[in-house]
């Protein structure tokens, strides 16, 4: 252990301090009885017990879920056979540097100029079929775009750093193409692949720009609904919401750690 | 005869590697073709419409949007828009500043933890970067709220009228965007300091007695690629971010993310939203550009 | 891997939806926020059986918005306001309305029959009007005058305190419009380029929070944390009624807007039927009289009068007097010139 100037230290704790300040105080007056003010009331579970009879609230939460399952699955997949495609196999170097742009443009642009090209995108589609109304289709549709390229650069990474030698190996046993991916380079992958799926999910849950310019009526998510309550009235039940919502995060994070510490 | 050669072990033909490249890219390329690289086209295209007196888009060319964002509106010469797009510039850039100036000492002092509890660190400035920045930003409203000393003391010195939140204004939006991207700097620059050769640090320590030319030249070299990757992480989207000032700024501050989102809401006008979209697609490229120039090998991810 | 999977079906049976029972017909309608008894859906369902399901917006322009992104084909029912019924009708965004559905029609009191904008009820049916106007606490500002300078003139800063805009195109252009000798409607450029720039002079000063939509401006007087705001007359009355010694309304001397919102079916409605049900519905006597007992509006319809609360029947901040009846002004559309109000409006919020 290393000795620290005391400045520091004290320079690291204000800044910890700075990042959980607002959601200790979102924690604390989700238990506070007062509806308005910062009086304290005592401590109360019921903000809590009122979410769970909002039907609007589960239904955000259901569709948040079922957009993050759907979405993270589909650009996994898709991500993970881009990767491989990217970089298995021997392509021109202007070929290379013109994917690897592509694939980093998600990454690196301000996500609500991609919103605002779906919304057009969207918009024109109409035309053709009425599917693309604003809705969960959509919505799946623009995070699998963005989830893709974030998957595909870790499993990416993943695969260089597995190197040649393994394949080589299988290859001098006359293991064919399909054997080689399916019995060794999948498996050896599968942490890079498991890294970029929980990428993508937590992404998608977080989402707030793409899903505000493609939701439709029906697919509200958690955090569209918290956006249009907060710039209504702030209630108490919107920090039980918040303080779960962090909670859940928690034990993702948490999950997550033990997940790829394994792996 | 078709020139053989041997890729991974395995003896094949070019023709054929490049087929089976191509049914592996196939699908993920073409997704992105479609939903991605067809609709920017789409929003470029549509910039040059205009709005229809009802409807969002009518199909009439010309560079009216491109006109009206460099300022020759109705009114004169209005330079508004230039001026949200260097706000926006500003915002961002003293955003970065910021959260790498408090990210440095914090990531010192987790390296410095024993064992264990740099995890329990790290996992403590993980879960803030995971958390919905919905939730982040509005719980600053209770933070800020008139009730509280911050904004009691900011009322006193005059700042505010008295009664009033700290909320909504400049400070308060800044407040929003360096809590929001405090993490997104944080830790890729842990990455680069775990690794950092404490040797070289002591040696410069013996040569320089400036403590601040031990850093720059011992400290911020080693840290660069790390530093790198979380200052493009945190100015790019930072120019385009639109839910901190919107819930903290009160339209007050606004930045392009919120002009952007006007003109694809209320002000139902999708072609001047699409030009000011390229232009903040420009300024991404010129950050980009400035980004690649610096830079040596440095992986993103 | 297999981990991942128990933990995800865990998640999944956490958040259980409830909503699976989609077989039910629904009437799904798009309204401005805090404007119905909440006890309303359940009392329509079990009049006619069909289930209610609310999505909410803060202004025209917002519910406009959506509707041209999609929202056509999603809702059965909105309410938009008068001046934007144009716009609906040149986009073909709402569809005629069935008269044979809507028996109860004939409760309109006539003025609403034959409004200019939809003159015989084609399009659409009456549902509430109001006007705008402003929203104080008494008990936090002093000397207070009846003029919007109490929050457009800086000498009046420390009398008044913090206040928030409305963030309504039309509304707040207006207003400023009339506060500076000009026509509510105008459209000359020169006029509403001096509008924009006023508004962004007041919106600068550190009194003034910023724009609020909808019920924002006035949640945030009741709750204190802003001593006045731009409202709507119902919102503000309906808070007055618990706490009248604390807050007040007023339409200021210059004139402010006032404004019927109606009930339409947009064009490709998924329950047209049901839609009209609703409409048929609130045309009743009590139920029109239930609605607007709640919300503190003014009802459009002569049968529901006699069940009126009597107070409001007499509170000129409810159904305004002869004398504030000179001062209110209807928005007018603008056709193409809407264009040039959007961008002076751009020009005031982007500033």
């Amino acid at each position: 252990m290393r000795r620290v100037h005391p400045i520091i230290t004290v320079m690291a704790l204000f800044t910890m301090g700075f990042l959980y300040l607002p959601l200790v105080g979102v924690a604390i007056f989700s238990v506070n009885q007062a509806r308005r003010g910062f009086v304290w009331r005592g401590f109360t579970l019921d903000w809590y017990f009122r979410l769970f009879d909002n039907e609007f609230i589960l239904e955000s939460a259901w569709n948040t879920l079922l957009l993050a399952v759907i979405s993270t699955l589909i650009a996994t997949v898709l991500g993970t056979v881009l990767a491989i495609g990217l970089e298995r196999f021997p392509w021109s170097r202007r070929m290379n540097t013109t994917l690897d742009v592509i694939l980093h443009i998600p990454v690196v642009i301000p996500d609500i100029i991609l919103a605002a090209a779906l919304v057009v995108a969207f918009g024109l589609l109409r035309y053709i079929s009425s599917i693309f109304e604003p809705g969960l289709l959509n919505m799946i549709i623009g995070h699998i775009t963005f989830q893709i390229a974030f998957v595909a650069l870790v499993v990416r990474s993943r695969l260089v750093s597995l190197g040649r030698d393994i394949e080589e190996a299988g290859r001098d046993l006359f293991a064919s193409s399909w054997y080689l991916l399916r019995r060794i380079t999948l498996p050896l992958l599968l942490p890079g692949i498991v890294a970029g799926a929980m990428l993508a999910f937590t992404l998608s849950l977080d989402d707030f720009v793409i899903s505000f310019f493609t939701a439709g009526p029906e697919s509200v998510t958690l955090p569209l609904y918290i956006y249009a309550a907060v710039r209504r009235d702030v209630t108490p039940e919107i920090h039980a919401l918040s303080t779960l919502v962090v909670l859940i995060t928690v034990v993702a994070v948490l999950g997550t750690e033990r997940l790829t510490r394994r792996g | 005869m078709t020139r053989l050669l041997v890729w991974y072990g395995h003896l094949t033909t070019r023709r054929s590697l490049t087929r089976q490249g191509l049914l592996f890219l196939a699908s993920g390329m073409l997704w992105l073709m479609i939903f991605l690289v067809l609709p920017g086209l789409v929003l470029t295209i549509v910039s040059f419409a205009t709005r229809g007196a009802y409807a969002p888009m009518e199909w009439d060319f010309s560079l009216e949007n491109y006109k009206r964002l460099l300022g020759f509106s109705l009114f004169g010469w209005t330079p508004d828009y230039l001026f949200i797009l260097w706000r926006s510039i500003v915002v961002a850039f003293i955003t970065t500043l910021v959260s790498v100036i408090l990210s440095y000492p914090l990531c010192f002092y987790i390296v410095a933890r024993p064992g264990r509890g740099r995890y329990l660190w790290l996992t403590l400035v993980i879960i803030p970067f995971w958390t919905n920045m919905v939730i982040r930003t509005y719980a600053w409203f209770l933070i800020l709220a008139p009730e509280l000393p911050f904004a009691k003391l900011a009322s006193f010195l005059g700042f505010i009228p008295p009664g009033a939140p700290l909320y909504p204004n400049a400070f308060a939006v800044y407040l929003g965007m360096v809590s929001m991207f405090l993490p997104f700097v944080a830790l890729p620059l842990y990455a680069s300091i775990e690794r950092l050769d404490w040797t070289l640090v002591e040696a410069a320590q013996d040569l320089y007695s400036s403590r601040v030319r031990v850093f720059t030249q011992a400290i911020l070299p080693q840290t660069l690629p790390g530093l790198s990757v979380g200052v493009i992480l945190t100015f790019v989207p930072a120019m385009g971010m639109f839910v901190v000032p919107d819930l903290l700024g009160g339209a007050k501050y606004m930045l392009v993310g919120n002009l952007i989102q006007q003109q694809f809401g209320a002000s139902r006008d999708w072609p001047f939203g699409a030009a000011i979209s390229m232009g903040l697609m420009v300024l991404t490229m010129i950050s980009l550009q400035l980004y690649r120039r610096r830079s040596k090998e440095i992986e993103f991810v | 891997m297999r981990k991942l999977g128990v933990l995800f079906a865990i998640l999944a049976l956490l958040i259980v939806g409830p909503h699976l029972a989609l077989a039910q017909p629904e009437l799904k309608i798009f309204i401005w926020s805090e404007y119905m008894d909440p006890e309303m859906p359940d009392q329509f369902e079990k009049a006619t059986g069909v289930k209610v399901r609310i999505d909410l917006y803060e202004n025209n322009e917002e519910m406009v918005a959506k509707l041209q992104a999609g929202g056509v084909s999603q809702y059965d029912i909105i309410v938009p306001s008068d001046y934007i019924m144009p716009l609906l009708i040149n986009q073909k965004l709402i569809q005629p309305l069935d008269h044979a559905k809507i028996p109860n029609l004939k409760n309109l009191k006539e003025i609403f029959t034959k409004t200019s904008y939809d003159p015989g009820n084609k399009w659409s049916v009456a549902w509430q009007w109001g006007t705008v106007g402003l929203m104080y606490r008494k008990d936090k500002v002093k000397n207070f005058e009846n003029t919007w300078a109490m929050l457009f003139d800086p000498k009046h800063d420390a009398d008044m305190g913090s206040f928030w805009l409305i963030d309504s195109v039309r509304e707040m252009m207006g207003i400023v419009l009339l506060y500076q000798g000009y026509d509510f409607n105008s459209t000359v450029p020169q006029e509403l380029k001096e509008a924009a720039d006023l508004l962004i002079t007041i919106k600068k000063r550190k009194n003034c929070l910023g724009f609020k939509p909808g019920v924002g401006g006035k949640n945030d007087v009741v709750a204190g944390t802003a001593n006045a705001a731009i409202v709507y007359n119902g919102d503000a009355i309906r808070h007055i009624t618990e706490e009248p010694d604390v807050l007040a309304f007023t339409i200021p001397k210059e004139g402010s807007e006032i404004w019927y919102d109606s009930m339409c079916i947009p064009a490709k409605a998924p329950n047209p039927d049901a839609a009209h049900k609703w409409i048929n519905w609130i045309l009743e006597p009590e139920v029109g009289a239930q609605l607007s007992n709640y919300n503190q509006y003014a009802t459009p319809n002569q049968a529901a009068m006699p069940h009126i609360t009597p107070e409001d029947l007499k509170n000129p901040g409810i159904y305004p007097t002869e004398d504030i009846m000179k001062v209110l002004h209807f928005t007018k559309d603008l056709g193409k010139d809407n264009k040039i109000m959007d961008a002076a409006w751009t020009r005031a919020k982007s500033h």
